[in-house]
């Protein structure tokens, strides 16, 4: 029976810098996927992200910095905490003149008898029973993400580190991908998900690191990066008086109004019924009432234009 | 987790599988082996069959040293093949890095593939000196029959001179991370650097740190120069033994340690 330290993090990361020479590649990176979590590793190509992958999985030394993966100091006890860890790394290889299963036979051996017994549910687990038999050469490249995916199950995996998991899907594929993430989420595992698919991580994930030029620009939960609550839309029959109104509200940091419609600074979204409630008691008319939505390729593009203009 | 540091049978069994698995490899093996001999031995045999008085018999000892020779030089081919799908397949393929993320020591995962590549290639050589074996006695015509001890001593030099080139497959496809570069220099120690060295007589004992004249110092005296590629160059068994020993375990170890400190 494994012991591991209770964290709420399963993936924390501090100072983590890798070079290539003169080539800083990932620079002083701190990192935290809560426990439980769709984290989405995000950023352009060449940010890093694979290479951050990488160092977790021992696959290249870091050059500095510290990192511990299910509570597990690594490289120290990496063999402790890769036990329970299922990874894709790039793309999904394999050994093409062997079949499916073949290949899963391949990773259960260094894996232990546990995985063995556990290569027909996972080939089930990702609708690949059927073809399980055949040359893995003959897959398409969407049946080799899934056959990746069930490699990563031999583990029985509490984590579960994917990169790019989706290139080659097609629709239908992604569409199974996500609902994958969800029931392995709801599950309380947990998955890290690199990708630069921005709609992707964004409709998948419900945490979120973006990276650029190697460093973590920003990280928490997709609402709190889109930012949502801060800024709540106010349109209104009377919006002069309506300003007054809001403005003197609680809640409220600032109103900006365009002509049309309020922008509503809020320091709390719980207050955005209280604006409602003050506005009717008012005798005005609410028309429209919507908490700004920005979308995460919005907030992507913001974080990173800032730190290009910074530079 | 030390249980996680060492080589397991399972894990040697999948290994085994990688090349079991691998038709073109099978039949290339195959061919440069059992196929060789039977295809020498067959054609000897059939040429004296139509002329005795122009060709000899296919058997006895001499021609036991020559099939052995031709089985040493192919199966060094062969082992060159092996060995460097053994050192360099999983890299090659791709997926070695998905061996790596299992947590096992990237030792055991080295380790584990030298017993199986043997455990692949040794048949072959083996079924391809016991065709030899018979034909040597069944085909000896008027020839010296060779006998029980003779035959077993040329048969445990053959392997070892293939395993030994196995080994040294492994260790420069680990060491160089590509089959192909592995498979060109072995063919070119073997059959060209080393005898080339062997038979500049100015390096005096120089050259019996050429694993190649280690072994031929090693090939059963009554084969006498059916098996030489090159001058004779005697060297006590002791001597034999410490120079092949020290290729050996340097190369695995210094491929070793490349394989395990690489990135993956």
């Amino acid at each position: 029976m494994q012991t591991t330290p209770i964290s709420p993090y399963v993936v924390e990361v501090e100072g983590l810098t890798k070079r290539f020479g003169e080539r800083t590649v990932v620079r002083k990176v701190d990192l935290r996927v809560p426990r439980g979590s769709a984290f989405g590793y995000l950023g352009p190509n060449g940010a890093g992200k694979t290479t951050l992958i990488r160092m977790l999985l021992g696959l290249t030394p870091a050059s500095s910095g510290q990192m511990r993966m299910l509570g597990l100091p690594v490289p120290e006890r990496r063999a402790e905490a890769l036990a329970r860890v299922g990874a894709i790394v790039e793309e999904p290889r394999f050994h093409g003149h062997l079949t499916g299963r073949e290949n899963l036979q391949i990773v259960a051996a260094a894996r232990g008898p546990e995985a063995a017994a556990r290569i027909d549910a996972s080939l089930e687990q990702v609708g690949l029973a059927a073809r399980a038999g055949d040359r893995v050469k003959t897959y398409s490249l969407g049946m080799k993400q899934r056959l990746g995916i069930a490699r990563c199950l031999l583990a029985d995996p509490e984590l579960l580190i994917l990169d790019e998991p989706m290139n080659g899907l097609d629709p239908a594929g992604i569409q199974e991908f996500r609902e994958f993430v969800r029931a392995f989420v709801e599950d309380g595992r947990t998955i890290v998900l690199s990708s630069h698919l921005l709609d992707e991580v964004e409709k998948t994930c419900d945490h979120v690191a973006i990276v650029d030029g190697g460093t973590v620009v920003a990280q928490g939960s997709i609402a709190e990066l889109r930012g949502e609550g801060h800024v709540v839309f106010v349109e209104t029959d009377d919006p002069q008086r309506a300003r007054g109104i809001l403005a003197n509200a609680p809640a409220v940091e600032r109103v900006v109004d365009d002509g049309r419609v309020l922008a509503v600074s809020m320091l709390d979204l719980a207050g955005v019924s209280d604006l409602n409630r003050r506005l009717v008691e008012a005798g005005i008319s609410v028309r429209r009432l919507e908490p700004q939505q920005a979308s995460l390729e919005q907030r992507f593009l913001e974080i990173t234009t800032r730190l290009e203009n910074a530079a | 987790m030390t249980t996680l540091a060492l080589p397991t049978p399972r894990l040697v069994s999948a290994d085994v599988l990688k090349l079991r698995k691998n038709r073109s490899l099978a039949a290339v093996t195959a061919v440069l082996t059992v196929g060789a001999v039977a295809i020498t031995v067959a054609i000897m045999e059939l040429l004296h069959v139509a002329n005795p008085a122009k060709h000899g018999a296919a058997g006895g000892v001499t021609n036991l040293g020559h099939v052995a020779f031709l089985i040493a030089a192919l199966g060094t081919a062969a082992a060159a093949i092996v060995g460097s799908r053994v050192g360099a397949g999983d890299k090659d393929a791709g997926v070695y890095r998905d061996l790596v993320v299992t947590g096992r020591s990237r030792v055991a995962l080295y380790l584990s593939r030298i017993p199986a590549g043997f455990a692949f290639l040794l048949p072959f050589v083996a079924g391809a000196y016991a065709v030899e074996a018979v034909s040597a006695v069944v085909f000896a015509g008027s020839k010296p029959v060779p006998d029980t001890r003779l035959l077993v001593l040329t048969g445990l030099w053959t392997v070892l001179e293939v395993a030994f080139f196995y080994l040294l497959s492994v260790a420069i496809a680990a060491l160089l991370g590509s089959r192909s570069y592995a498979i060109g220099v072995v063919l070119a120690f073997r059959l060209a650097i080393s005898p080339i060295v062997a038979s500049i007589s100015a390096l005096g004992i120089v050259r019996e740190l050429m694993p190649g004249v280690a072994l031929q110092a090693l090939a059963p005296s009554a084969l006498g120069d059916s098996v030489r590629q090159g001058p004779a160059i005697a060297m006590s068994t002791g001597a034999v033994a410490a120079v092949l020993l020290v290729w050996a375990v340097v190369a695995v170890a210094v491929a070793g340690r490349r394989d395990v400190t690489r990135d993956a």
